[in-house]
């Protein structure tokens, strides 16, 4: 484990409290380590960008934080609940933590509305109705409520990616992971996926972002977080990030990327 | 912005579609060099000589399709009692209502273009004159056969001509269409009056019987009638409701109809009124009224401690009455097995009241349904029948097929599900079931189940024969089953799996909304696929002791005095029957597949 620089952050935002943290986190694919012991705090209402380049173990690490991969040394804590094998510890998380996926994942024989109250009438035990008022709300803010009664096979792919947020909102989450939400878009579409996440930022909404959009990180970005091998390698704020890096490992990455 | 208007873009004419036709297709596709061409003309030669022997055989001196037309009666119902014919009238003509209405709840209503039956007339006429051309029969009828040929191909051809391009007909027009070809063919074809009376073979010439033309005219008029009345009742009912209608009769109709058609008015209804409908009750409302306890979402771990216990309860009843202390009717020892994996599943399925609702209504309808089947096939006829103790012919065929189909999907569903389990032992048991019986001949499981399973049975359990022989296939069928679902299972991506345990769904919600739907939609081809081998392999059962369809006729119609030795007539029309049914099954899948829209998301 490498030593990590971190350029801190603002007093307002040190004062939140924790809402996610993890300490010498450490995940194996068979003999291959993708994370080499990730310590990282993300603040309540924080939004962090996680940089670095393909195989950096950014899409392994928010994939521990709600456990659709194990990680198998070191602590996540979410909203101070520890993740470990407890099955009810893991449903609660899950429940809490919404993420949204490259390829959006949506359920491809469900109606958009159907996508989207699915969880809520089966796991948080909505009545019908409610969840559907709920859901039109949603559908409403992410900017697609004409869409309803449409399949996904029906949308654009940006249309796809506004549902898929819905999606994970019906739940009321705390926390919002995205794994590079605009990387399967084409490029006339990235802007709207971009304006919801904006939008939900401006929200309050505590946000882990793995994503290469520049612009949103220096606009949105509370911190951002540069990864390599599996190693957080610098952390702090977009001003410290784009004006005077550290690490020429960060220069060189952003050298290449902006 | 500035006020340029651009002018609009002309379009520039498409290209002339190239030269189309049978001329340019054939010289394409058949004659396109030497090789092809003499490939052609080989392969025109091995058919026509196959094709004039089979037809040569169809006509030849020994043939006596009389040995068809008289039996026609047994092919369908075998030995079912004449004076008792009005009910198997009555289910056919409620399963023909059933058709039409499901027909117009799912909206399947395709227009047809007529150019494709001006095609399909075209073909038709091409193909009587080249069975005219290549059939050995005396000069007249050869002369007349493609005379007719010809004639109906060059209307058709004419037709088309006049036809403008592109014009479609209703469906109800193909169904008017079907029903006029079903009157001519009783009312007018000659076919002669053949029939067995007291014993003795009589022929004379004429048209079919009354007693035959009557009941097909009032068939023809329930399809019509049911689909134009369901039309009009779609108009009133919203169609979600007429689709679960049909979809609750499909399911339990026919077992209804089976019970019509063998119970007699004498049947014991004080058995049935004190024993069956009790047991039924008692577990249709007590269970439902316990599950709609279970699943209130507050219940949490209760509704598993209650389903373990029940679990175990109906483990116990087993174990007991092996050793014969405990006797019971089995379908109480199967109830309480149903309701103990209900229970177990509640907590998965808790929700708000309407859910609730749903979910204890959903047990009734499946506890009718299993008390249906079990007192349906497990008790021998009350009418007078004699030798095999049930119906026979192809209305054996179809029952059991269908009975198997029906019982075995829950069973392949739950097994490809265990076999694709992160749980080792669900794994390992459903891989050894179904590579056990997947490695197993068909027949000998039917041996096994009829002869050998009756002698285990402990003394006051009964089975009846055909029971015996529905389990056994059915257990079979779902080992197939099973592998055509787990090839659906396959088929579904990873980020579906994540997708849903991202939004917190538990590993039953996940599969019973996500996975398993998708899943079923991919595996339509290939169940179908074994829809239709389940229906032909209920052949087998003759061996069993069955009088199935291909019993009758190598059998029971070869026997037969006045036609003795006319086995291979009888195959013809038996495999022709076969094949009907199988080719409408397949022609259905496809274009219920075009309608789910299998391979094209
Ligand atoms: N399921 C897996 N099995 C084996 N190796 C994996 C698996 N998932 C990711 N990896 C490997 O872990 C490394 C980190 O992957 P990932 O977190 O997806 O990187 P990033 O998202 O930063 O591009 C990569 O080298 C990748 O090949
Ligand atoms: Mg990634």
């Amino acid at each position: 484990m490498s030593k990590v620089i971190d350029a801190g952050m603002s007093d307002e935002l040190a004062a939140r409290e924790d809402m996610i943290v993890c300490r010498g986190v450490k995940k194996w694919f068979g003999d291959f380590q993708a994370l080499r012991g990730v310590d990282l705090t993300v603040k309540d209402r924080e939004v962090m960008v996680v940089l670095g380049p393909s195989g950096s173990g950014k899409s392994t690490l928010i994939r521990c934080i709600n456990r659709l991969e194990v990680h198998q040394e070191g602590d996540i804590i979410v909203d101070g609940v520890e993740l470990s094998n407890d099955v009810r510890n893991i449903d609660k998380i899950r429940s809490e933590v919404g993420m949204v996926f490259q390829q959006f994942n949506l359920f491809p024989h469900l109606t958009v509305l159907d996508n989207v109250t699915l969880a809520p009438i089966w796991v948080r035990k909505r009545p019908k109705a409610e969840a559907e008022a709920t859901a039109m709300q949603l559908l409403e803010r992410v900017g697609i409520p004409e869409q309803a009664a449409k399949f996904p096979g029906q949308l654009s792919g940006g249309q796809q990616q506004r549902v898929a947020i819905a999606r994970s909102l019906a739940m009321e989450p705390k926390i919002m992971l995205f794994d590079e939400p605009t990387s399967a878009l084409d490029p006339e579409m990235i802007s709207e996926v971009l304006d919801v996440m904006k939008g939900l930022a401006q929200s309050g909404m505590t946000m882990v972002c793995v994503t290469h959009e520049m612009g949103f990180a220096r606009e949105v970005a509370d911190r951002i977080v540069f990864m390599e091998s599996g190693d957080v390698v610098e952390i702090g704020t977009p001003e410290h990030f784009f004006t005077n890096p550290t690490e020429d490992r960060t220069k060189l990455f952003l050298s290449q990327i902006l | 912005m500035t006020d340029i208007t651009m002018p609009p873009p002309v379009d520039e004419l498409a290209p002339e579609p190239p030269p189309s036709g049978p001329v340019v297709w054939a010289r394409e596709n058949l004659f396109s060099s030497w090789g092809n061409a003499l490939q052609t003309f080989f392969f025109l030669f091995i058919s026509w000589q196959i094709l004039s022997w089979l037809l040569g055989k169809l006509v030849a001196e020994e043939r006596n399709w009389d040995a068809v037309l008289t039996n026609s009666r047994t092919f369908f119902t075998f030995n079912y009692p004449l004076e008792q014919f009005a009910r198997m009238w009555f289910s056919l003509g409620a399963l023909i209502v059933a058709v039409g209405i499901t027909l117009i709840a799912f909206g399947f209503e395709p227009r047809v273009r007529t150019s494709k039956i001006v095609q399909s007339t075209i073909g038709l006429g091409a193909a009587v004159a080249v069975i005219g051309v290549l059939t050995p029969v005396s000069g007249s009828w050869r002369l007349g056969l493609i005379a007719v040929g010809v004639a109906i191909g060059v209307v058709a051809w004419l037709a088309g001509r006049a036809l403008p391009d592109g014009q479609t007909l209703p469906f109800w027009s193909l169904l008017v269409g079907f029903a006029v070809f079903v009157m001519v063919l009783v009312w007018i074809v000659p076919w002669g009056q053949n029939e067995f009376l007291d014993g003795e073979y009589i022929d004379e010439p004429g048209t079919v019987n009354i007693t035959t033309k009557q009941p097909w005219t009032v068939m023809m008029g329930l399809l019509l009638g049911s689909f134009f009345g369901a039309r009009a009742l779609a108009r009133v009912v919203p169609r979600r409701i007429l689709q679960l209608a049909m979809i609750v009769w499909w399911v339990m109709g026919p077992a209804f109809l089976l019970f019509l058609v063998l119970r007699d008015p004498a049947f014991d209804w004080g058995y049935v009124l004190a024993v069956d409908i009790p047991i039924a009750l008692a577990f249709g409302l007590g269970g439902g009224a316990l599950l709609y306890w279970l699943t209130e979402p507050v219940r949490g771990e209760i509704a598993r401690i209650v389903g373990a216990l029940l679990l175990g309860t109906a483990a116990l009843t087993w174990i007991l009455a092996f050793f014969g202390v405990v006797s019971m009717l089995q379908k109480i020892r199967l109830s309480i097995l149903f309701l103990a994996l209900f229970a177990l599943a509640a907590a998965t399925f808790a929700g708000e009241r309407s859910v609730r609702l749903r979910y204890a209504g959903i047990w009734m309808g499946f506890v009718a349904l299993t008390h249906w089947l079990i007192t349906g096939i497990n008790t021998p006829s009350t009418l007078d029948i004699a030798a095999p103790p049930f119906i026979g012919g192809f209305a054996l065929t179809l029952t059991i097929a269908y009975y198997v189909m029906l019982a075995s999907f829950p069973i392949g569903a739950l097994m490809a599900l265990a076999r694709t389990s992160t749980l080792p032992i669900f794994r390992i048991l459903s891989t050894t079931y179904i590579e056990v019986v997947r490695g197993i001949p068909l027949i000998t499981v039917l041996f096994f189940f009829s002869i050998m399973v009756p002698l285990f049975l402990p003394g006051e359990m009964e089975l009846s024969e055909l029971a015996a022989i529905f389990i056994g296939y059915t257990l079979f069928s779902g080992a197939y089953m099973a592998e055509n679902i787990r090839g659906g299972l396959q088929s579904i991506r990873k980020g579906q799996f994540e997708a849903a345990d991202a939004l917190g769904l538990t590993t039953a919600q996940r599969t019973a909304f996500i996975v398993l739907p998708q899943a079923l939609r991919v595996s339509i081809p290939n169940l179908v696929g074994q829809a239709i081998a389940t229906f032909k392999e209920t052949s087998l059962i003759a061996i069993v002791g069955g009088f199935d369809l291909l019993r009758v006729g190598n059998q029971t119609v070869a026997s037969q005095p006045a036609f003795l030795g006319q086995s291979l007539t009888a195959l013809f029309f038996v495999s022709f029957v076969y094949w009907v049914f199988a080719y409408s099954m397949s022609r259905a899948s496809r274009s219920l597949e075009e309608k789910l829209g299998v391979g094209s998301r």
